[in-house]
């Protein structure tokens, strides 16, 4: 089996947060949401965006974590902190570039996207893109995100963020607002 | 099975002692697909799994849909029939006691005889909706007018559908509310979508609206606000509330005097060319923008994008539709691709929005107050005879048409109508002139709601019967496509709960009518006996079954016999359902909203939905996420507008109308016109917009205007506000 990733394209959400409610749906997730969507501007327009987990190659979170309690999986998925190793300590919180640990203060442990590894290990797509409504989120084979990057290209050759804009590199790929400014019409 | 570019084989996740129910969504008219979890020990619906093996929606869900099964086993169910004794209590919560179902028919039958001895069987009515099966709008139907033997039965789709059902039987002669499968939207080169905030009600048909942007297709959105679709359109027409009419003509006027009439299509295929040609001659843009506020090169532009595109698919939802003109728009708007040629095939064509899961089958099978199962008309003798024989009774016996929904509140005030059976609708939240038609509801001699939480409505009610959730019956419904799909039973009734055509069977009985219920022994009997009434009028269902739609993905009507695999995409043969077989190009008039904004109400007021809720959110407000995620009502304002009042972000400002008033927190955007406040519908009690909106009905679809009236914004004092 070809292996699929995560691929967000932003410029298609609408805000409906329904990979927010899904979320809670994917066994292992304990019924809380693991990512974020926000709006970018909010009196102004209705543009909105997702925060998912881009799960670094190199992540930050599980450098940062002085217990090791973040483990990361074969498939390249950064696990959410094991239960009996995490110390609550929150270095994760504030290594992620992107602010995506959550923390629980009662149980004072970290959780986070493991991008419903229960599925993904076996090519089910997580519970957030099996959903979005838009197609913001979208599991897709590598061949397939190659055929994105052909038909969505900036002049800058630049069609995915990517060094420089991110940290290092991520296994979830997301293709920028305003990348339809490319598409030639039919008409 | 129809699988396109969309389609993926995935398997589904099964956790032990798990078992997935495939079923669909229970809100609106995507009718997504979805598989129920089911505890294999509990028999409990515990959560919900994507159905990626469905064809129209291929797992994609939205938040509603995510938690749509949290409604079944929730802690606000009703367990048991509740009676209040004492009606001093009616428009409360208080008063209710639990009673057992004997008790509760043996006072509703005592009651219904009384009002019926004393003041004629038409003394009761029965307010429906169509947030059920078929089988179930069907029996309601027929459980009025056989087993109260009144001839007042009307309907919530009334302020949902009536109005595109006017307009498409006016225009093609039969009402099916798509005129193509939805898998062809994405494949279409230009979508025209009109009133319909896609995004926030429809949302599983973004992926396919998107695509069509993304293979270079043009998306066209005509809206008072910036909406998440509007926000991407290649052109959006930001329209006056209620000036949609204008802006149709205005755009017609543009194909025709660029030559986009496909007149060989219009001749032979269509009638009324030449008359509504010269009526839209007056919609120059200049003159169109005038009256709706669009910019002149706006509307250029759209109609030869329109007139261009190859293929192109006009859609609308209730923002045209819940207008004193409904009909009118949805005709004015159909005409553009009559004159056009761009109907009658793949990937073109016209299509509403339906609202209500059910609002297509719902309104087909004589749950409206002047029709019979298969789209018959009481009016029509024929008709009646037809239906009369299915059902066991003298045609002379078939009462006659009654009132629309709206109209039964004032029929409640002159004491004409003195009973109520109300079931699958929230009127005391939906209902537009709010204030008046609670006060008809609390005047009611004898009211009993049947619904499986305690809405707004039951809190006027004498008696709530217990019924069951979407999830605990099986039965058929018939999506915005037009395609009959089917509900399954993943869990057995909560508590004492059952499902409506039970209690309606149950009641019958009792009523001393049982000769003509008895028989019906479960959701399929009254399926088989519905496909019977339906067959030969123009919603045909005889030809499906419950296994040709597992079989098929659905089966779209009319379906007329066994072999029939029915009729996914509409007027192939260019024959319309008209006698001529031909289409009809309206020439429609312009008429202003009913209320135009004025010195003391200088303020355009329209309502609508948000993504997290449903209609009057009888069911979504109960579910944490959705309520966490929208609580309550606000009044969205142009920062322009804020700045006139001297209001701001957040504060609470009293927004009026000559009907009521209400109080509400401000939310700031530059995503509305500047003489327009937004405010949603799906709130209770003193949070209910439709406190202030307006009556107004269609002269033909008896739909009310909801969408446009004129209002005032007041700055509160300091004290008021504590």
């Amino acid at each position: 089996m070809e292996k699929k990733r995560l691929y967000l394209e932003l410029e298609n959400c609408i805000g409906c947060r329904s990979c927010l409610a899904a979320c809670t749906q994917c066994g292992g997730h304990e019924e809380r949401n693991r990512n974020y969507v926000y709006d970018v501007n909010p009196l102004v327009n209705r543009q909105t965006m997702p925060l998912m987990c881009l799960h670094c190659v190199n992540p930050a979170c599980a450098r940062s974590c002085p217990a090791q309690a973040i483990q990361i999986h074969e498939t390249g998925a950064v696990l959410s902190a094991l239960v009996e190793k995490c110390i609550g300590c929150q270095n994760c919180t504030i290594a992620c570039p992107y602010g995506i640990p959550k923390f629980d203060e009662e149980q004072n442990l970290m959780y986070k996207c493991d991008l419903c590894i229960d599925r993904t290990k076996d090519g089910i797509p997580p519970m957030c893109a099996s959903v979005c409504p838009s197609n913001t989120l979208q599991w897709l084979s590598d061949s397939e995100i190659e055929a994105k990057q052909k038909q969505f290209n900036l002049d800058n050759g630049k069609w995915v963020t990517s060094l420089p804009y991110l940290e290092g590199e991520t296994n979830v790929k997301v293709n920028l607002p305003g990348i339809l400014q490319g598409t030639t019409k039919l008409f | 099975m129809q699988r396109d570019k969309f389609f993926k084989e995935v398997e589904n996740v099964t956790h032990p002692n798990e078992k997935l129910v495939k079923t669909h969504c229970s809100y609106c008219g995507m009718q997504c697909g979805m598989n129920l979890r089911v505890n294999t020990k509990t028999n409990k619906i515990i959560g919900v799994e994507p159905r990626y093996d469905w064809p129209v929606t291929v797992g994609k869900m939205c938040p509603k849909g995510v938690t749509a099964y949290q409604q079944t086993n929730h802690d606000d169910r009703i367990l048991k029939p509740l009676i209040r004794d004492d009606a001093s209590l009616k428009g409360t919560k208080e008063g209710f006691r639990e009673a057992s179902w004997d008790e509760a028919y043996d006072l509703i039958v005592n009651k219904f005889q009384e009002l019926q001895n004393n003041y004629g069987k038409d003394s009761l009515s029965v307010y429906s909706g169509v947030s059920m099966t078929n089988e179930k709008c069907y029996l309601t139907g027929k459980f009025a007018r056989v087993g109260l033997q009144t001839r007042y039965i009307d309907y919530n789709g009334r302020f949902c559908m009536a109005s595109a059902a006017g307009g498409f039987m006016r225009s093609f002669g039969v009402d099916r509310g798509s005129t193509l499968p939805w898998t062809d939207l994405h494949e279409t080169d230009c979508l025209f979508i009109a009133g319909s905030n896609t995004a926030e009600c429809h949302p599983t048909s973004m992926f396919r609206v998107w695509a069509v942007q993304e293979r270079g297709g043009y998306l066209i959105v005509a809206d008072p606000r910036e909406t998440p679709i509007a926000r991407r359109a290649d052109v959006h027409l930001d329209l006056r509330p209620g000036t949609d009419l204008a802006l149709a003509n205005g755009i017609l006027n543009q194909l025709i005097q660029n030559g986009y009439a496909d007149e060989e299509f219009v001749n032979k295929h269509t009638n009324g060319f030449e008359e509504t040609k010269e009526l839209v001659k007056l919609f120059t843009p200049e003159y169109t923008s005038e009256l709706t506020g669009v910019a002149p090169e706006k509307i250029i532009r759209a109609a030869e994008i329109y007139g261009k595109a190859p293929n192109a698919i006009v859609m609308f939802a209730r923002g045209i539709e819940q207008q004193v003109k409904g009909v009118d728009n949805v005709s004015g708007y159909t005409n553009m691709a009559l004159v056009t040629g761009k109907i009658g095939r793949p990937k073109a064509g016209v299509a509403t929005f339906t609202g209500q899961g059910n609002g297509q089958g719902g309104r087909e099978h004589g749950q409206k107050a002047d029709a019979l199962p298969g789209y018959r008309k009481i009016a029509n003798p024929e008709h009646v005879k037809e239906v009369a024989k299915v059902w066991g009774i003298e045609p002379e016996e078939m009462p006659e048409a009654g009132v629309s929904a709206y109209e039964m509140f004032g029929l409640m005030e002159q004491k004409t109508i003195r009973g109520l059976y109300l079931l699958c609708s929230n009127p005391a939240v939906s209902a537009p002139n709010l204030n008046y038609v609670r006060e008809q509801m609390k005047n009611l001699d004898f009211m009993v709601c049947a619904d499986f939480y305690l809405s707004e409505s039951a809190e006027f009610a004498d008696v709530i019967l217990p019924t069951t959730t979407w999830a605990e019956d099986e039965g058929t419904v018939t999506n915005l496509e037009g395609r009959c799909i089917k509900i399954n039973k993943a869990q057995e009734p909560l508590g004492e709960s059952k499902p409506d055509w039970q209690i309606q069977i149950e009641l019958c009985e009792r009523l001393g009518r049982g000769k003509y219920f008895s028989h019906l022994k479960s959701a399929s009997d009254v399926g088989e006996e519905f496909r019977l009434a339906s067959k030969g009028g123009n919603a045909d269902y005889y030809g499906i079954t419950w296994d040709k739609i597992e079989k098929q993905d659905g089966v779209f009507w009319p379906c007329k016999d066994e072999n029939d695999k029915g009729t996914p995409h509409m007027f192939l043969d260019k024959k319309f359902y008209h006698p001529d077989g031909k289409a009809k190009i309206c020439a429609l008039p312009y008429r202003p909203p009913a209320e135009e904004p004025s010195e003391k109400f200088p303020l355009r007021l329209t309502t609508g939905r948000v993504v997290y809720h449903y209609l009057s959110g009888n069911q979504t407000r109960r579910i944490q996420f959705l309520k966490d995620m929208c609580p309550e009502a606000y009044v969205e304002v142009h920062p322009e507008t804020a700045q006139k009042y001297n209001i701001s972000h957040e504060e609470k400002v009293r927004l009026f109308t000559l009907r009521g008033e209400a109080i509400y927190k401000v939310k700031i955007t530059e995503a509305i016109r500047k003489d327009t406040v937004f405010v949603p519908y799906h709130f209770g009690h003193d949070q209910s917009i439709n406190l202030l909106t307006i009556a107004a009905l269609d002269p033909m679809s008896r739909m009310p205007e909801f969408k446009a009236c004129a209002a005032q914004i007041e700055k509160l004092e300091l004290k008021k506000v504590q």
